[in-house]
């Protein structure tokens, strides 16, 4: 069975091909090297060559890559090299180390002293705000006191202003009534002068006018009671 | 048959070695551990008073996400000294599995199975510890009996529980690990060859060589995932760190 | 499966087969283990933001326990992952 292997060194890729066998390993029995200016790949078909036409020993060996990266059966590839062991082991362990006992620290202090830092201004910043916030609730706290102080103020203004009033109100009801009182006096008085006046004026008139009917003067006294009668009874209608 | 044939696992994995001793995942390995302290040097070099900028802001950002997501979710305020060795178990394997998907290098070291390996026994090792030092021997007790188990169900249940614990555990952390790894790595290894191969293929028709940008746009949405896999799983691997060391050091279950 | 490696075999011998068969346990190996975890990842996530939409100020704990269970689940995909591994290549 021929297999292709295809090493990159650079630009260049190296094809050769190679009879993977068990029994005899990485002997190659015909190769062809390829750059990326030559023939591609496919350009030896694989079947073309003869495996048994072709003796391993006519193969020269000096027609291998210089690049040397020959296939080599190698350990599987799941068991672990000592070297890498020992190589990568060693510079992890190194490292390791390194981390915890310098380099960690190190950048652990900056780290945390910064944190400290910035923690602190936190709380410098809370502590600002706070005292902020108590200054302004005293500010309100004496912001209300005024404004009771100013309503109680008000209050008792308009209480004197009220009974001021009222007291001024019942002067003026009683002076108008005063005044109501004696119009109304002297409007009986002037009814009753003009009653008189109109009781004697009508009495006579009657008096005159029935001397007059009946050639006789009748009795003043009598027609005066008459005519008060009538205008009594007229005025009570 | 089609002009593609797969290459063996070994030749995508294997890398050259530069010496008997030291290969490129050695090399990457290396470069992860003094990437991730040149990082934390500089950070912490730079003024710590000011707010974080730059590469300070990256540190700090991954301390925070260590404590924040991962310890506190899961091993609560008593875990917070665990900060060092779980951010260095991140950052280290972060960076290790992002060389996948760093053009050129290509290759992310988790994917062998090596460094997975030594992590979760390291972990293993420290789990363990954490408990023998907190409840003392009555930690093996514990593990295998939770307290409130019947006397009749002590054999299976310890059974169940030595397995899952002292077996399942760092097998599990290393398999997920490697594996998620190295199956991103080989789809991004097939749809690159995919994607080569149609770009060279020999056609009648030369036009439609250029379907091979379909396994191309491919490649690159796969790797644009694979961000998300490698810091998946360096995520993962560090927060069940953490909730193994957060269940030994408490008795309850 | 059978029937598959006869065809794929026709022509190969001995170790070939044997390699061919291998290739194709190997297939049905990691595709058989990924229904299951596929099933239950499915299942979680989509709880997880079932959960999440109810209780959005609950999301990051609920993030947290997704991702640890996604972790869980996937263990065993990964588990036939490592076995397609081992016997295919």
């Amino acid at each position: 069975m021929l297999t292709a292997v295809v090493i990159q060194s650079g630009s260049a890729f190296t094809v050769h091909l190679v009879k993977s066998d068990t029994t005899v390993p990485a002997n190659p029995t015909a190769e062809q090297t390829t750059s990326t200016d030559a023939q591609p790949i496919s350009a030896v078909p694989i079947s073309a060559v003869p495996i048994s036409a072709v003796p391993i020993s006519a193969v020269p060996i000096s027609a291998v890559p210089i690049s040397g990266e020959v296939v080599k059966p190698g350990p599987s590839p799941i068991a672990p090299e000592l070297k890498e062991v020992a190589w990568g082991g060693g510079s992890f362990v190194v490292f390791a180390v390194l981390m915890r006992f310098w380099l960690f620290p190190r950048l652990k202090k900056g780290m945390d002293a910064r944190y400290a830092g910035i923690r602190s201004d936190h709380e410098g910043a809370e502590a600002t705000r706070s005292a902020a916030k108590a200054e302004v609730a005293g500010y309100e706290a004496q912001l209300a006191g005024v404004k009771a102080e100013a309503a109680a103020h008000i209050d008792a203004v308009r209480q004197t202003l009220e009974t001021e009033r009222t007291a001024r109100l019942a002067v003026v009801n009683a002076e108008i009534a005063e005044h109501r009182n004696a119009a109304a006096a002297e409007n009986d008085a002037a009814r009753l002068a003009v009653q008189s006046q109109i009781e004697s004026a009508v009495a006579d008139v009657s008096g005159r006018a029935i001397e007059l009917a009946v050639g006789k003067r009748p009795d003043v006294t009598l027609v005066n009671r008459v005519v008060a009668d009538v205008m009594g009874a007229g005025a009570t209608r | 048959m089609l002009g593609l044939e797969f290459p063996p696992i070994n030749e995508i994995l294997r890398w050259q070695d530069l010496t008997n001793s030291f290969n490129k995942i050695s090399l990457i390995a290396v470069a992860a551990a003094i990437i991730g302290s040149l990082v934390f040097l500089l950070a912490g070099s730079k003024d710590a008073a000011v707010a974080p900028t730059g590469i300070r802001n990256l540190a700090e950002t991954s301390v925070e996400f260590i404590e924040d997501s991962v310890i506190m979710q899961t091993m609560g305020k008593e875990g917070l000294p665990w900060t060092p060795f779980l951010l260095s178990l991140f950052i280290f394997i972060l960076l290790c599995n992002s060389t996948g998907i760093v053009p050129i290098i290509q290759m992310p070291a988790t994917a062998r199975i090596a460094i997975p390996l030594f992590l979760s026994l390291l972990v293993w090792i420290v789990f363990i510890g954490t408990g023998l030092k907190h409840q003392k021997i009555r930690y093996f007790t514990n593990l295998l009996w939770p307290p409130g188990v019947p006397v009749a169900l002590k054999p299976l249940v310890g059974l169940i529980e030595f397995f899952s614990t002292i077996i399942v555990r760092p097998l599990s952390l290393t398999v997920r690990l490697f594996a998620n790894m190295l199956a991103g790595h080989i789809l991004l290894v097939t749809f690159a060859l995919l994607s080569e191969a149609m770009f060279e293929a020999k056609t009648h028709v030369p036009l439609l060589n250029i379907g091979g940008i379909l396994p191309f746009f491919m490649l690159v949405f796969l790797t644009a995932f694979e961000v998300l896999v490698v810091f998946l799983q360096a995520y993962i691997f560090t927060i069940l760190t953490a909730v193994y060391i957060g269940s030994s050091t408490h008795a309850e279950h | 499966m059978e029937a598959i490696s006869h065809v794929v075999a026709a022509g190969l011998t001995g170790d070939e087969q044997k390699k061919a068969n291998a290739a194709i346990g190997a297939g049905f190996a990691y595709g058989i283990a990924a229904i299951g975890p596929g099933i239950g990842i499915g299942y979680i996530v989509g709880k997880s933001v079932e959960a999440m939409a109810r209780q959005p100020e609950a999301a990051g704990m609920v993030r947290t326990t997704m991702f640890l269970g996604i972790a869980f689940t996937e263990a065993l995909a990964l588990i036939g992952f490592v076995v397609f591994i081992l016997i295919g290549l």
